[in-house]
């Protein structure tokens, strides 16, 4: 059975994958190859306590159309605008393609913006030595299966001595039922960037899946800021990985802004692989109705001097969950590291059910490392001084929530908080 | 029932926390342009009648009624008693992480006068002298409300929001308290310069410095969930010097007689 697959879809990537490079048909086949070896993950082992696998097994037929993509309704639903002003901006269109485009003024910069398979059919030599780098098929079953089969790929490189003033803008919109998708950044040193990957998808589809990886490499003293924004809509399984790499006294702003799914598992890490280097991760959940969070955060400090925070917030209401695992793992020569966690949860109402676990693998014992969670209602005295200043109930919620998640909303553009703002509050009284 | 100029009325007001009555049958009547000071040992329920009447919902009005311009207090929640022009300045203010003192004086602005009114339209520029009056740096309007605050400058913030907000009905919680001598001045000032001598003020002090300033009508003393004594301003004076063991002994006489 399992031969017979492999072989079937052998077939079938000969066909769709002929025309790329050789290297990458090989990769490709060996990760399928492990992805079908690699049984599903045990509900017990690490990180499956919170989710089904089962959920983000991709439907076959799909897998193997791959292709192009259903019909694209006419009026395209672009929740998250686009940005006057832009470096460079990519978005997916329903015929698979992946259109970008970079302000012209900094094309002869070097900066590249490009969809993954042209980059990798026209020979730019960093992508092959980088895809795959962080995240390969032995990661998991899940990224095996998006190694196999990504079809929506972005490469964004940016050259050392670059600073970007204004973003790179992802415009990542799901047309197609199943979306497999590949992100690679690339940042030199001494560069300085902001990018917005937005993630969205058609709500008039019957049921929306996506696995997504996305790897990046931050070069030495150069700043990163990633925002990551997930509003797929509520009938989607969505499966992320990404890890981060910051080179020495590189700094790296990410933030995790999860909206939409109604099943969602992101593992997201930034590895600290250098002396100096400085990593913030951001998280931000808001679910309602029966939505399901599952986010697990990696902060890896391979050497010493290296600084990390972790600030996970939840907000839940109805009969929303959120299961958030932190793993802090600072190396045993790693000496003098920060490394601080943070998980918060805001429960609306009594149906929310929310888990929050630290995970430290220390292994050294200079370091200052922290981590606490809490979870609760909102303090009803704070409603009740807001009220005393004649605000209305449920204004007061709402302020006490965006008061909640404002540290997180003020390390976005500000456009991008406004939409996220907009999300919150549509679920806040939806 | 009430008399023209009767401000705020209360009748027989029991109050409950935590099953437990900790107010238990007070009147007393605050006619437009009044001050009135309310003095008593710790825990004797100055604070529980001052939420109770705020509408706090943890105290709960267990018998007796309450008036605000012949309007039944207790028919309102806390936001409806607002907005109808009663103010309670905090004993302990609380930290709302997120919202920014700016947004925070917005909201409740707009909630008190609505939307189009004039205090709305010149928000920025009455919010800049009400920074002046209390003289509160004006960095402090992107800080978040009482985040990180002194206990000084918490005080010195409820005084600034009762000053924007204009309430006909104050009731100061212990304003006074942590409040250094130069601080003193400032916010009693800031007390004395919202007052139109028709808006009256309710507050709960121990001491008898801010009574230099904020001059009182009339001052009553608490104790155990009751109002054992009223008098003048002179009452205070002899309090500060006498303490409360002198008050309850004469009451003590009183219902022996
Ligand atoms: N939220 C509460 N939960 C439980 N008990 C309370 C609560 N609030 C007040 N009490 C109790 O009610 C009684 C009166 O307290 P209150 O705060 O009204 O006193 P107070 O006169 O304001 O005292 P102080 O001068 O110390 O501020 C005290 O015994 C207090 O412990
Ligand atoms: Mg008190």
């Amino acid at each position: 059975m399992k031969t017979a697959t492999i072989k079937n879809y052998d077939k079938k990537f000969r066909e769709k994958h002929s025309d790329e490079a050789d290297w990458l048909y090989e990769h490709r086949r060996e990760a399928w190859d492990s992805y079908v070896k690699s049984p599903l993950p045990d509900r017990v082992t690490h990180l499956w306590r919170y989710s089904k696998p089962e959920n983000f097994l991709l439907p076959e037929a799909e897998m193997s159309l791959s292709g192009p993509a259903a019909e694209r309704p006419e009026e395209k639903r672009n929740r998250i605008p686009l940005p006057d002003h832009y470096t460079a901006i990519s978005r997916y269109d329903g015929d698979m393609n992946i259109r970008t485009a970079v302000n012209p003024a900094l094309e002869s910069k070097g900066i590249i913006l490009r969809d993954l398979r042209e980059a990798v059919a026209k020979g730019i030599p960093e992508v092959k030595g980088a895809l795959g780098g962080l995240i390969g098929y032995g990661f998991g079953k899940f990224e095996a299966l998006n190694s196999a089969l990504w079809n929506r790929g972005i490469f964004l490189y940016i050259p050392n001595n670059t600073v970007l003033e204004k973003p790179v803008y992802l415009n990542r919109y799901q047309w197609e039922s199943v979306s497999v998708s590949r992100l690679l950044i690339i940042i030199g040193a001494n560069s300085e960037a902001t990018i917005i990957d937005a993630n969205s998808g058609n709500p008039h589809s019957s049921k929306l899946a996506n696995n997504g990886v996305i790897e990046t490499f931050v070069g030495d003293c150069s700043h990163l800021r990633y925002v990551h924004v997930q509003d797929f809509p509520d009938n989607s399984a969505s499966y992320f990985t990404q890890r981060n790499q910051v080179g020495r006294d590189a700094t790296s702003y990410s933030v995790f802004a999860s909206l939409g799914s109604g099943i969602s598992k992101y593992d997201v890490g930034t590895i600290l692989n250098g002396k100096g280097a400085e990593s913030r991760l951001f998280g931000l959940a808001f679910g309602n109705g029966k939505q399901n969070f599952d986010m697990h955060t990696v902060h890896h400090h391979k050497f010493g001097d290296t600084y990390s925070n972790l600030d996970h917030k939840v907000v839940l209401k109805d009969k929303a969950n959120s299961a958030y695992t932190g793993l802090i793992r600072i190396e045993k020569d790693a000496e003098n590291c920060e490394a601080y966690q943070e998980n918060r949860n805001l429960l609306l109402n009594k149906g929310p059910k929310a888990e929050s676990i630290p995970e430290l693998e220390i292994l050294t014992d200079q370091v200052r490392c922290s981590h606490g969670a809490t979870m609760g209602p909102i303090d009803p005295e704070m409603i009740f001084y807001l009220k005393s200043r004649g605000v209305e109930y449920e204004q007061a919620v709402r302020m006490i929530v965006y008061g909640f998640m404002e540290p997180t909303f003020k390390l976005m553009p500000e456009t991008l908080r406004d939409t996220v703002r907009q999300a919150v509050s549509r679920k806040l009284e939806g | 029932m009430l008399n023209e100029n009767t401000l705020l009325k209360f009748n027989n007001i029991h109050v409950e926390v935590e099953g437990k009555e900790v107010v238990k049958g007070i009147s007393l009547e605050v006619k437009s342009g009044e001050k009135h000071a309310i003095m008593g040992p710790n825990g004797s329920g100055k604070s529980s009648l001052a939420n109770a009447l705020a509408g706090h919902p943890a105290y709960g009005i267990t018998a007796g009624e309450a008036y605000l311009n012949g309007v039944n207090l207790l028919d309102m929640d806390a936001t409806e008693r607002a907005r109808s022009g009663l103010f309670l300045a905090f004993q302990y203010p609380l930290a709302i992480p997120g919202v920014t003192v700016a947004n925070f004086l917005r909201s409740a602005v707009k909630a008190r006068f609505g939307e189009d009114s004039i205090e709305m339209r010149d928000f920025r520029k009455i919010l800049k002298g009400k920074f002046e009056l209390l003289q509160v740096d004006p960095s402090f309007a992107t800080r978040y409300v009482n985040d990180g605050f002194s206990g000084g400058e918490k005080k010195r913030l409820e005084i600034l929001q009762m000053a924007m907000l204009k309430p006909s009905m104050a009731i100061l919680d212990e304003t006074d308290s942590g409040l250094d001598i130069d601080a003193l001045k400032i916010v009693s000032h800031g007390i004395n310069s919202t007052l139109t001598g028709d808006n009256s003020i309710l507050m709960v002090t121990h001491y008898q410095r801010i009574l230099n300033y904020v001059n009182p009508d009339y001052v009553h003393v608490m104790m155990d969930g009751n109002i054992i004594r009223s008098g003048g301003p002179e009452l205070a004076i002899q309090l500060e010097e006498e303490g409360y063991d002198w008050v309850k002994s004469e009451t003590m006489e009183k219902v022996e007689a």
